[in-house]
């Protein structure tokens, strides 16, 4: 369906830009300066190369290239990339982390386990 | 050259610096310092002190200007603060309510 209003250019923020305080928004972000604080997206988040986020970030999916400092949490998907350092906890569905790819912190999915397992565990 | 975009949904509480253009679609509360161009277009809201080389609002803007080359006010502009520049362009069909000091 192709829809009135024209949809708005990719949003970027600029190898030169620092951002402190809190980012939010419902499209998606291409990143390739410097965000301090924390970063809230309905959308999809690229970490380019040159992208510094020292931010804790809740988005629908990352894909980090640069560096990340903080917790990730993702409705759909992270996605580690080779060259990337990512230090914190990161929490989503899906948690793909390429070879090359640095990670420090811990990493949640849902798994579901087999019920005795389960069990087990919980014990 | 990478153009910073910050999109119609976007909204920064915070500050922003850098050294490169950046054009305002979205909200940007706090503070803005720039040494390049900033545009803020129509769907564009700062609410922030600004410190830039030149502006172009097509938007909103509330908070104070200062804008070492220019500021420019375009028509349908909505602007609410003291601007400080050696060269301030006002079109018709602006509004603006604010000091203007051009010594620079």
């Amino acid at each position: 369906m192709a829809s009135i209003v024209s949809r708005p250019a990719a949003c970027v923020l600029g190898q030169r830009i620092t951002v402190r305080g809190t980012l939010t928004g419902e499209e998606d972000l291409v990143v390739e300066g410097r965000v301090e604080g924390s970063l809230a997206l309905a959308g999809h988040l690229i970490v380019a190369e040159s992208g510094v986020l020292e931010a804790d970030i809740d988005v629908q999916s990352i894909e980090v290239h640069g560096e990340v400092r903080g917790d990730i949490v993702a409705s759909e998907s992270i996605t580690i990339d080779k060259g990337a350092h990512v230090a914190g906890n990161v929490r989503a569905p899906r948690v793909i982390i390429h070879d090359g790819a640095q990670f420090q912190g811990a990493v949640e999915m849902d798994v579901t386990l087999p019920e005795d397992l389960a069990r087990g565990l919980s014990r | 050259m990478a153009n910073t975009v910050i999109g119609s949904t976007i909204v920064i509480d915070g500050e922003i610096t850098g050294d490169e253009d950046l054009v305002v679609q979205g909200t940007v509360k706090g503070r803005v310092s720039l040494r390049e161009n900033i545009i803020v277009e129509e769907s564009g809201v700062l609410e922030a002190n600004v410190e830039t080389a030149t502006i172009t609002i097509h938007g909103t803007v509330t908070g104070d200007i200062q804008a070492s080359e220019r500021a420019e006010l375009k028509s349908n502009c909505r602007v609410v603060g003291d601007i400080r520049a050696p060269r301030i362009l006002i079109a018709d069909g602006a509004s603006f309510k604010g000091n203007v000091d051009m010594d620079g």
